[in-house]
């Protein structure tokens, strides 16, 4: 009796340690809720007997896209391409316009107003304009992806310009810093926090511009395999599309963030020393 | 707009350490502004052996330590005693003739040879701070400004840290311009402390500082220091009586 004490302490302690890191691992419980929801959602398919058109179970997606890999993933390199090419293309002139404006604040007034114009106009009621003035290619969708990118990374671009620290600014000039040598040195690299928090969310709208623009007018793409299913009440390939979709997101925000950490090393670095 | 500063007239030697003490408003950290070509005068000349302050600004003769120590948080500590290099160089003849310190060698000499890779974030303000000061003496710069640099730092870690700047100008001896609210660090460091007051900012008196060096903390123990520290808040009471 005595004996098995320890060992048991010992089980309990192995049960406690796993149970504490299953709790604080960052990808367990959301992988246990995204099971959770699958199981709950295949089950009442089943149970309901719900028309696989109206809402087909997961398994059978998951059937449809494991055996139709072929088919989805040109598609899904289309849309890659107009998003990425629509991100990297707003991002650049919107750093660029940035620049400008933050050394400038008569330039920032005159033509803010236009970006925020641009900005408040639903990007959908755009689509349609774009694909008659560009055509049914890949260009309006890059262009439709630039637009919905530009705002955010515009104004976190002129903010992160300007926040600089007094100081830091001050210094700069007493070592007689050119302009360029001060943005260069000083202003670029204190702007990258927020050019990096405005990427995160842009590179996954950027997605949503390709999609909206692939609605509008595309032979290609997965918005058009989504637009053509509907059409054909291919609910399972909808499914598959829009599933094809989420994951593109999701590995977009997070390339993101693992560059950010990377370039970003001295920003997170917390813990004063005394 | 109001007056700042009003007949100052002040002449630094070379090679000595100067202190600008004062209440708070009396235009002494404006003063150090004009002298380092970070702000204009309206009327008056300030010459840096035969300069205008940006001139000389240009020409690198100024080693500038705010009042936060003003390292840029991606840089690491060496990247950020490479900084006064990397600026104002291209084309400058000036720059070249510079004579370049090991920066190692200088944060060796203020304590921190273990941070040379370091991040401004990895150190407290007191360390930050020493950066700041090697950093200016390792700029090659002859003529260093220094705008009450120890202002952010709890009292033990500044008195530490004022026996360091000692030892460093000692060895260095580069003309020092150095702003501060402390009577103390005033006669421990000063040749020449320069009392001023306030509204506008006027010359109030200079007193030399005739204690003899190389200074040890153990100066602080003597009557000629306490003497010194007295006049100086004579004067500052004068001040604040007329005020």
């Amino acid at each position: 009796m005595v004996a098995s004490k320890p060992g048991k302490r010992k089980e309990a302690s192995v049960l406690n340690r796993v149970k504490s890191r299953v709790v604080s691992s960052p990808y367990l419980p959301p992988l246990a809720a995204f099971l959770a929801l699958f199981l709950t959602w295949e089950l009442a398919v089943r149970l309901f007997k719900i028309q696989p058109v109206t809402l087909p179970a997961p398994s059978s997606v998951f059937y449809e896209f494991a055996t139709s890999i072929g088919f989805y993933l040109p598609h899904t390199g289309v849309t890659l391409f107009e998003a990425l090419a629509g991100f990297f293309l707003g991002t650049a002139v919107a750093i660029v316009a940035g620049i400008f404006m933050a050394h400038s604040p008569l330039l920032e007034r005159t033509l803010l107003p236009i970006a925020v114009l641009a900005n408040v106009t639903p990007i959908i009621a755009i689509a349609p304009l774009f694909i008659l003035w560009f055509g049914f290619d890949a260009l309006p969708k890059i262009l439709i992806a630039a637009i919905i990118t530009f705002f955010p990374m515009l104004i976190n671009s002129i903010t992160g310009f300007r926040s600089i620290d007094g100081n830091h600014l001050e210094y700069m000039q007493s070592l007689h810093a050119s302009k360029w040598e001060i943005f260069f040195k000083l202003r670029l690299p204190n702007s990258l926090p927020y050019l990096f928090s405005a990427a995160r969310t842009c590179v996954s709208l950027s997605v949503m511009g390709a999609v909206v623009g692939e609605w509008s007018g595309s032979t290609e793409g997965l918005g058009n395999v989504i637009m053509m299913s509907s059409n054909y009440l291919q609910t399972e390939r909808m499914f598959s599309a829009i599933f094809m979709l989420a994951i593109m997101g999701i590995l977009l925000t997070n390339i993101v963030r693992f560059i950010e950490r990377k370039v970003l090393f001295w920003h997170a670095m917390g813990g004063d020393r005394d | 707009m109001t007056e700042a500063l009003r007949d100052i007239h002040l002449e630094l030697a070379q090679g000595t350490f100067v202190s600008l003490i004062g209440p708070s408003g009396c235009g002494k950290s404006t003063l150090l502004r004009i002298v380092g070509g970070l702000a204009d005068v309206d009327r008056g000349e300030v010459t840096i052996g035969g300069l205008s302050p940006l001139e000389a600004q240009s020409r690198k003769q100024f080693g500038f330590v705010p009042q936060s120590p003003a390292l840029f948080p991606w840089r690491t500590v060496l990247e950020n005693m490479n900084l006064p290099f990397e600026v104002n160089v291209r084309g400058n003849s000036a720059a070249k003739l510079v004579e370049r310190e090991d920066p190692v060698e200088l944060l060796k000499s203020v304590g921190l040879g273990d941070f040379v890779n370091a991040y401004a974030k990895e150190l407290s303000g007191g360390m930050q701070q020493r950066v700041g000061i090697a950093r200016a003496f390792g700029s090659g710069a002859p003529i260093l400004l220094m705008d009450e640099p120890f202002s952010a730092l709890d009292e033990i870690t500044r008195e530490k840290i004022s026996y360091q700047l000692l030892d460093i100008w000692e060895s260095h001896q580069k003309t020092v311009l150095f702003v501060t609210h402390s009577l103390r660090e005033a006669v421990l460091l000063s040749d020449k402390v320069v009392v001023m007051s306030a509204r506008p900012g006027r010359v109030a008196a200079v007193i030399d500082i005739g204690l003899p060096r190389p200074r040890r903390a153990q100066i602080e123990d003597t009557d000629e220091f306490h003497q010194y520290v007295a006049e100086i808040r004579g004067y500052l009471r004068d001040e604040w009586k007329s005020s």
